[in-house]
């Protein structure tokens, strides 16, 4: 395709022919208002607010029905195309409950936006005169419809049938009474399912997970990476720390991410981050007995220094880091141990698809690889086991155990048990299943932090406490 | 006035939709002077008879069947569109109810002439009965060998949706999908049936050609003005003596024809106005009736249409406002709710029509109906809303005092 010059609003843009128009509007940012487009379902033209004025046309066009042309002359703003995009607006809010201080959506929602950017008008319709259509309806999948709010981009729609394929949603009725819905006797039921909920601009489907938890105001969005499994999906952790608590994740999202994940997560992942708060381990113990840090260190350091010379093995966590599996195999070499990964409780043969999700549950498999970490148990007796989070620990026989640990699960088998840090609390590098390295940043800092595999051994290497 | 029977030929013999009668009445004569000829020679026949789509628009039948590939890299489709939908609107079901075999033998011409093997008639869900007659008339023409040798003829019946009229939507609703209209292509292309290319025409358009065939393009040129050349079956309803479907040439004075086969307005009383084409054109006073000519170019050029030739008449009692709510209603009910304009656009303007009826309207509710009309215009996908928008400019417009009276009460 060849590169040409285009106009818009007076500025000349360099674009490829016969490339989308929306595309470029996006791309640098031009305000242009739309509800059906979305990259990842291509136009549909339904909703009609895309309107761009382009000159020898006679009517206004949709953008995202355009090709871009040599020498376009197209403008975004100005009186004919702001009326346009005034007017269609205010159809779309015609029968819009306009329930915005009971909506979930409020602050990402585009009816709220274009209305304040583009609307401000007042309401000719009265209240009895508007379509009534069901409100919270249970699709399945923690997904929750209102029609009423409902704009019909139908994204969510061709989300089912285009892109998961699994077709369980569709819009029936026509005209003013048309709805999104379900088929008959079917739930809203595909491992990728919540997708529809980012993808509905406005608040006809919100999540029933994080509804009513919080408003999106007052939440900061952190990028970062799911490690629900070795795929590596780029998301937004939305967190914030309300007052007189602790730092609390409500929500991941979906972060555009071309090399992996395209537009979307799985469902798996897009929860798991329940799992980074609940079930946590906070304090030591030693055996059963929960113990002060001090003391488990010193501890600790007892138990190391009496099997060295014995068989040590390290236990690594393959989600762990790339930084903190580098700490353990230095670690390792120090206190004369072997350091191993044994990786088939990782390996989970239905949850993997064609799509993200990948049967390697563990999100950094490859680095494990890559340090030339074996994935098999060493034979022979073992008198002394360090476990750094490794699923595998209560199952391996060992003289001692030492148990580094995010959640609480079992502790009192193990002769010392250390509270670890998540993957929010921490940060380093992963290499996803196709070999893609990404650099996941530290999100949260709890009131009481844990430490990190790297401060632990740090610590316990280090003599001062 | 000059009698002329291009498709209505046959109507008026008893059991002429059966082959033996249609047949013993010259049917599928045309047939084999069709295969005499090249398809591209069909093409050109049809491009200097200056056949018009008879379905509302009017567009060159030619021009669209020479956009059909020739090189049967893909099957090519004939789609028949008889979903007749348009109120006001009740010709296609007199060919097939009356003439099935006409449309039959058009088909197989057409089939010829585009390289298609396989023709679907896309059938108002509602014209169950005029289904069934065309039905067994393709039945019986199977048995006599005429059709399954070389095309195929498959009835869909529509589930009762006015849009799938519209050509693109039809052939969703064919794909088995939900009749939504197409995005219109950027340059000129056949229409499109599971990828392949398709000629969708409609049902008076395709029986049209046997006769074309057998007369040659100046024979049905004999017939209309240059511009809009033959005939088309013309109907009335409304206040008119004897409503019905009669076949005229283009170009005959609207008025003429009313007071000749509609025998002048019921019970003697003045004309008010028409709805010339369908009820998507702009509405007519008596006094633009009066010199009113039905063709394209002259209802264009007083800024109707001709759209399908089904004329709604109303007498001088007719409520100008009661009668445009009933179309509002129509299309109220009708939009298929895909972009937003005509979606909501529909439904409001009927919500204030509404109002200015039950005695709660303003004014300002009737500059409101205008807003709405050009809020719709122009900005969808398809043209229903654009004509809708037509329809609400031309009743105010024509009869704004009308409007004014129901909302000073």
């Amino acid at each position: 395709m060849k590169s040409v010059d285009v106009t818009i609003d007076g500025q000349i843009y360099v674009a490829k022919e016969g490339t989308l128009l929306i595309d470029l509007l996006i791309k640098h940012d031009l305000k242009v208002p739309y509800f059906c487009y979305h990259e990842a379902l291509g136009a549909d033209g339904n909703c009609r607010m895309c309107m761009v004025e382009i000159e020898g046309q006679k009517r206004p066009q949709i953008a995202c029905d355009t090709l871009i042309k040599e020498g376009m002359n197209i403008h975004t703003k100005g009186e004919m195309i702001d009326s346009v995009h005034l007017d269609v607006l205010e159809l779309e809010l015609i029968n819009h409950p306009v329930d915005c201080p009971v909506c979930d959506q409020a602050g990402e929602c585009k009816l709220q936006d274009y209305y304040m950017e583009y609307g401000l008008h007042d309401s000719y319709i009265s209240k009895d005169e508007k379509v009534k259509h069901q409100k919270h309806i249970d699709l399945g999948s923690n997904v929750i419809l209102d029609q009423e709010r409902c704009v019909l981009c139908a994204r969510c729609t061709r989300f089912t049938s285009d892109i998961t394929k699994t077709h369980e949603l569709g819009i029936i009725g026509r005209g003013d009474h048309a709805r999104v819905s379900t088929m008959p006797n079917r739930k809203l039921s595909n491992p990728y399912a919540m997708n529809v909920i980012d993808l509905c601009p406005v608040g006809a489907m919100t999540s029933r997970d994080f509804r009513f938890k919080q408003r999106v105001w007052f939440l900061t969005s952190t990028p970062s990476i799911c490690q629900g499994c070795a795929r590596g999906c780029s998301i937004y952790i939305d967190h914030n720390r309300p007052k007189n608590q602790d730092e609390k994740i409500y929500r991941f999202r979906p972060r555009r991410c071309d090399d992996v994940n395209g537009h979307f997560i799985c469902d798996v992942g897009r929860l798991s981050y329940k799992g980074l708060q609940e079930g946590r381990l906070r304090v030591a113990y030693l055996k059963e007995q929960e113990s002060d840090i001090d003391r488990a260190i010193e501890s600790y350091r007892e138990i190391v220094d009496s099997s060295k010379g014995s068989t040590i093995l390290l236990l690594a966590d393959a989600n762990l880091y790339l930084e903190e599996l580098e700490r353990i195999v230095e670690y390792a070499q120090s206190i004369g141990a072997s350091v191993a990964t044994p990786i088939k409780s990782y390996i989970d043969e239905e949850f993997g698809d064609e799509w993200l999700r990948s049967s390697m549950r563990a999100s950094n498999a490859k680095a494990i690889e890559k340090l030339g970490i074996t994935t098999e148990l060493p034979k022979g007796d073992i008198s002394l086991l360090i476990s750094f989070n490794h699923p595998d620990a209560d199952r391996i026989r060992a003289d001692r155990v030492i148990s580094l640990q995010t959640h609480l699960d079992i502790v009192d088998r193990y002769d010392v048990t250390l509270p670890l840090a998540t993957y929010v609390e921490s940060s380093g590098t992963l290499i996803n299943i196709d070999g893609i390295e990404q650099y996941s940043p530290k999100v949260i800092t709890p009131n009481d932090p844990i430490p990190t595999v790297v401060e632990w051994i740090d610590r316990v290497e280090g003599g001062a406490i | 006035m000059r009698e002329c029977r291009i498709v209505s030929k046959r109507f008026d013999t008893p059991n002429s939709h059966t082959l033996k009668v249609a047949k013993e009445l010259g049917a599928y004569s045309a047939i084999d002077i069709a295969f005499g000829m090249t398809p591209v020679e069909i093409i050109e026949i049809i491009k200097e008879s200056g056949l018009r789509g008879k379905g509302g628009g009017g567009a060159p039948a030619g021009a669209k069947w020479e956009l059909m590939p020739q090189d049967q890299k893909r099957p090519s489709y004939l789609v028949v569109n008889c979903d007749e939908s348009e109120p006001g609107t009740f010709k296609d079901r007199q060919i097939i109810s009356k003439d099935p075999h006409l449309l039959i033998e058009g088909i197989i011409i057409t089939c010829y002439a585009i390289r298609a093997k396989d023709a679907y008639i896309y059938v108002r869900g509602e014209y169950y009965q005029f289904q069934k007659i065309l039905q067994d008339a393709i039945d019986e023409a199977y048995e006599a060998g005429i059709l399954g040798s070389g095309v195929d003829i498959t009835i869909h019946r529509g589930a009762g949706a006015y849009i799938c009229g519209e050509k693109s939507a039809l052939l969703e609703s064919l794909e088995g999908k939900r009749g939504h209209p197409r995005l219109k292509p950027k340059q000129k292309e056949p229409e499109w049936y599971f990828g392949n290319p398709t000629l969708v025409n409609n049902v008076e358009t395709i029986a049209s050609v046997p006769y074309i065939i057998e007369h040659g393009a100046s024979g049905y040129r004999e017939f209309g003005t240059p511009k809009s050349p033959g005939t088309l079956l013309f109907a009335m309803s409304g206040h008119v003596e004897r409503a019905g479907v009669y076949e005229a040439e283009f170009g005959t004075p609207m008025m003429e024809y009313i007071d000749h086969y509609g025998g002048g307005i019921l019970g003697g009383k003045k004309l008010k106005a028409v709805i010339p084409g369908g009820a998507s054109t702009a509405i007519l006073t008596a006094d633009e009736v009066k010199l009113a000519t039905l063709d394209y170019e002259h209802m264009r050029s007083i800024g109707s249409a001709l759209g399908t030739g089904g004329m709604i008449v109303m007498d001088e009692d007719t409520d100008m406002v009661e009668a445009l709510k009933n179309l509002l209603e129509f299309y109220h009910h009708e939009s298929c709710g895909q972009c937003t304009p005509c979606r909501e656009g529909t439904g409001w303007s009927d919500t204030i029509l509404d109002r200015v009826l039950s005695g709660r309207g303003s004014s300002k509710d009737i500059d409101k109906l205008l807003d709405l009309a050009n809020i719709m215009d122009g900005k969808t996908i398809c043209v229903f809303a654009p004509a809708v928008a037509i329809v609400i400019r031309s009743f105010i417009g024509k009869f704004r005092s009308e409007f004014e009276a129901k909302v000073a009460k």
